[in-house]
């Protein structure tokens, strides 16, 4: 009795669509943390361990940016760009004499923009999500580097001094800022995403966008919006790199869209659209900063880190697509059984 | 025995659910023109396919130049001389026309494509049929018949002795007819042999030697063209006994509630008027092709309208997208639920709410759970669909019950209107009967239903009144009471006759 009434309770856990993988890859990050903490003691000290949400925030806030894009079934390739342009416009504009707020409001503004230029490309004019968000990445590269005339801009200064604590150095109820925001965000988007319509409309577009479409969903309205939470997650992300070094750098960034993909997919976010949540991308980012920040401690050299990084991506998701093709065979397997004539009929 | 250079005797396949031919006999002389005729689902292409080696045959055999052949697979079948060309045309965009019609039997010397000849090669097929193709065009910007043109003599070239040839003019122009049937003349001069599939019997006075037909998966009969007429062939397609019952409902005809008023949308609609009233169901008849999946796609939206009017309840109602569409109470079941009506990755309680979200949302556009819940169980319960819980994938479910899904999306909101696009396709007896209950009860309800089908017996055994279309137009109208299956299929083979505009 006790043992069948112990599986209902795991079924009901598990019929939440996603959380199998999440499962999964959460018993692997203990046992990284578990290797890393025998590896070398102070990765478990209270000091790294706040660095190290620290560390992961930030791959946080641009998984939860590339989860939305993904699971509509598109890519967005600008969010590394965006962020460095949005830390580079914000810095010049502080250094310029604006009040820092001022100036990270105008600043999310432009993101906004490129967020709303790439779903019109790719809802609108048809573009290949690949394709578009290339260019755009490209652009918004270019205007980085062109706002402080192709240089990295000079100390933000001391007037920024509370922009710095909010975004980097200041500590709530003795937790990093950082991890807050990355924190509000999780709790914001995963709201939208799990529970209202906008979120519903999302996973229906990845599924299966002609009937999404036949469903009255309005497509172009939904890949736009998810462009801007991408294009806003990303400019965040771009605020507190800002913050972080107290100046703007031209190149910061660089990367960061293929890390978040990254962090989604470890976390079980499809690339074809239509399956993930965000839980996963909070466990995709964490085995990705814990990646970095354990094997930086263990004394890893950072060419062997990148190449043992790359290898656990390619096994994660060569794990996932192992299990789920097991389990396609067996339902393709049922339905195409009652579904051969049919294709038989159109003569 | 030499006569026959394909034989093809008591031939059957069945699929799962489904027998797809029953002892089915096919004969084929050299230098002539055979036409394979039936309607849609009869079993012509499943035949073809036997015959080209796509599907293996259960029983019966296969004689190709009078030698029995077994196991025979695509490549087998092309070494014996037997070429496909399909309704869509399989060739690489990209290439240029020699090096399609050499596609995977390349001229190669020491290691190197050997340009020259095969160009040299393809021109001396090409102009054995009198076809003024350059070799090194790309076949991408040749026209449609000239990309079948190209394929015929990539057959030729593969020395096939026997063509077979699956709805060769539905896309072409008359004049583009006519050159097509020159060149089957000289083939047949030649002394091929062609089986030639299409749904237009007009065209067959001028290229038909015999003719064979195919009902239901079974074989009819075979007859010379010259001995028969028209009236004839009609009356073998359709001249079945319709024994299945259908569970008619009748109820008293009202007022028009949903009309459709010249509309127009690319070539497969137009001028289409439709008028539903309450307490009918209308069914739409028609050959594949005929215009009608397009026309319930025009109504609900998707795809654009040139010009029309739709009316509901006396009301005129704009329709631009789908959304429009369903904020009036017009719906749409579609033909292919896994590609139009399904997310299949998602559960079946989301694919219910999907287009209901506007019900279910809040102010703050939450979903409030509970009420979702209850609308995919209360869809659930109503129709019958057979499944574990509704947390599942709708992927899981048999073709009844998805099928079952996606009308249950549609009336957990008080639709008006449903259209219904091939409800029936591939799903199971049983579950055929539930739809048409289902349809039944709508009706009863007062909720207008436009179905289209492509099986006769399901038309004229659910509908109260039949539109028959043909090539995008709407070619006649009757009420069930005056309708036979030869007057359907009449109407439905009324194709603006192509031919007398090249030969007046």
């Amino acid at each position: 009795m006790q043992k069948s009434k112990n599986r209902n309770v795991f079924k009901r856990i598990f019929s939440i669509r996603g959380v199998g993988q999440v499962v999964t890859v959460t018993i692997g990050l203990i046992m990284l943390c578990v290797v890393f903490a025998l590896l070398n003691p102070n990765f478990t000290s209270p000091r790294n361990t706040n660095n190290l949400l620290r560390q992961i925030a930030p791959f946080l806030i641009v998984g939860i940016a590339q989860s939305y894009v993904l699971i509509t079934g598109n890519i967005d390739l600008s969010i590394g760009s965006v962020l460095g342009m949005s830390c580079m416009i914000s810095a010049t504009l502080m250094t310029k004499g604006m009040d820092p707020w001022t100036a990270s409001v105008i600043t999310l503004g432009c993101c906004l923009l490129v967020g709303v230029l790439n779903g019109v490309l790719v809802a609108n004019c048809k573009l290949p999500p690949f394709i578009a968000t290339l260019g755009t990445m490209t652009i918004a590269r270019g205007i980085a580097q062109i706002v402080n005339n192709n240089m990295n801009t000079d100390s933000i200064g001391e007037a920024a001094k509370g922009f710095r604590d909010f975004f980097y150095y200041g500590k709530f109820m003795g937790i990093y800022s950082t991890v807050i925001i990355a924190i509000v965000l999780w709790i914001i988007f995963d709201f939208i995403l799990s529970k209202t319509r906008t979120g519903s409309h999302i996973y229906a577009v990845g599924s299966n966008i002609e009937a999404a479409k036949l469903s009255g969903v309005n497509v172009s309205s939904v890949v736009i919006k998810v462009y801007m939470v991408s294009a806003f997650c990303s400019g965040i992300a771009g605020l507190i790199t800002c913050a972080t070094g107290g100046l703007g750098t031209m190149d910061s960034g660089n990367s960061f869209e293929l890390y978040a993909v990254a962090a989604s997919v470890i976390g079980g976010v499809s690339t074809l659209g239509g399956q993930g949540i965000l839980l996963g991308t909070v466990v995709g980012a964490s085995v990705w900063g814990v990646m970095q920040n354990g094997l930086s401690l263990a004394g890893a050299p950072v060419a062997l880190r990148n190449i043992i990084i790359g290898i656990i991506v390619v096994i994660s998701v060569l794990a996932d697509v192992v299990v789920r093709s097991g389990k396609w065979n067996r339902k393709t397997k049922e339905v195409s059984a009652t579904d051969a004539p049919q294709i038989e009929k159109r003569n | 025995m030499q006569e026959y250079i394909v034989e093809l005797q008591g031939v059957s396949k069945s699929f799962p659910g489904v027998k797809a031919l029953d002892n089915v006999q096919l004969n084929l002389k050299a230098g002539e023109v055979l036409a394979l005729l039936g309607e849609n689902g009869a079993g012509k292409s499943t035949l073809m396919k036997i015959l080209s080696g796509v599907y293996t045959k259960d029983i019966g055999e296969i004689r190709i130049f009078g030698n029995l052949i077994e196991n025979i697979n695509p490549q087998k079948a092309q070494e014996l001389g037997i070429a496909i060309i399909h309704q869509e045309l399989n060739m690489c965009q990209h290439l240029s026309v020699a090096e399609n019609i050499f596609l995977g039997r390349e001229i190669v010397r020491g290691g190197r494509l050997c340009r020259r000849e095969m160009n040299r090669q393809a021109k001396e097929v090409l102009d054995q049929l009198n076809i003024a193709i350059d070799p090194e065009t790309i076949v991408g910007k040749l026209q449609l018949s000239k990309q079948q043109m190209v394929e015929i003599a990539k057959a030729l070239s593969t020395n096939a002795k026997v063509l077979i040839m699956d709805e060769p003019t539905s896309a072409l122009t008359s004049k583009e007819i006519n050159d097509l049937f020159t060149i089957i003349h000289k083939l047949r001069e030649n002394g091929h042999g062609i089986i030639y599939i299409s749904h237009r019997l007009e065209e067959l006075q001028y290229i038909a030697d015999r003719v064979t037909i195919l009902r239901d998966g079974q074989y009819i009969t075979s007859m010379n063209y010259a001995d028969t007429s028209l009236r004839e062939i009609i009356s073998y397609m359709v001249g079945r006994e319709i024994k299945e019952k259908f569970p008619r409902v009748d109820c008293e005809i009202g007022d028009v509630i949903f009309e459709v008023k010249h509309l127009n949308a690319g070539r497969l609609v137009r001028d289409v008027n439709v008028s539903v009233r309450q307490g009918e169901i209308v069914g739409i008849a028609g050959l594949m092709g005929a215009g009608r999946t397009e026309t319930t796609r025009a109504i609900f939206g998707v795809e654009p309208k040139t010009s029309g009017e739709i009316w509901l309840r006396g009301k005129k109602v704009a329709i631009h997208c789908p959304a429009d569409s369903i904020r009036a109470g017009i719906v749409l079941v579609p033909e292919d639920r896994k590609r139009d009506g399904l997310c299949v990755k998602l559960s079946i309680r989301d694919n219910i709410a999907l287009p209901n979200l506007d019900i279910l949302c809040n102010k703050l556009t939450m979903v409030k759970r509970r009420t979702k819940v209850i609308m995919a169980d209360k869809a659930v319960y109503d129709l019958k669909i057979k499944l574990p819980s509704t947390d599942v994938d709708a992927a899981s479910l048999s073709g009844g019950n998805q099928q079952k899904v996606v009308v249950g999306k549609w009336l957990a909101r008080n639709s008006k209107m449903v259209l219904f696009d091939e409800p029936t396709r591939g799903i199971d007896v049983a579950a055929k009967v539930e739809i048409y209950n289902l349809m039944n009860e709508l009706k009863r309800q007062g909720i207008g239903v436009l179905f289209v089908s492509s099986e006769m017996p399901e038309i004229m055994g659910i509908s109260d009144r039949i539109i028959v279309m043909c090539d995008g137009r709407v070619t006649g109208e009757m009420l069930i009471a005056d309708a036979t299956q030869e007057k359907i299929m009449d109407l439905a083979t009324r194709f603006e006759n192509k031919m007398n505009q090249v030969t007046a």
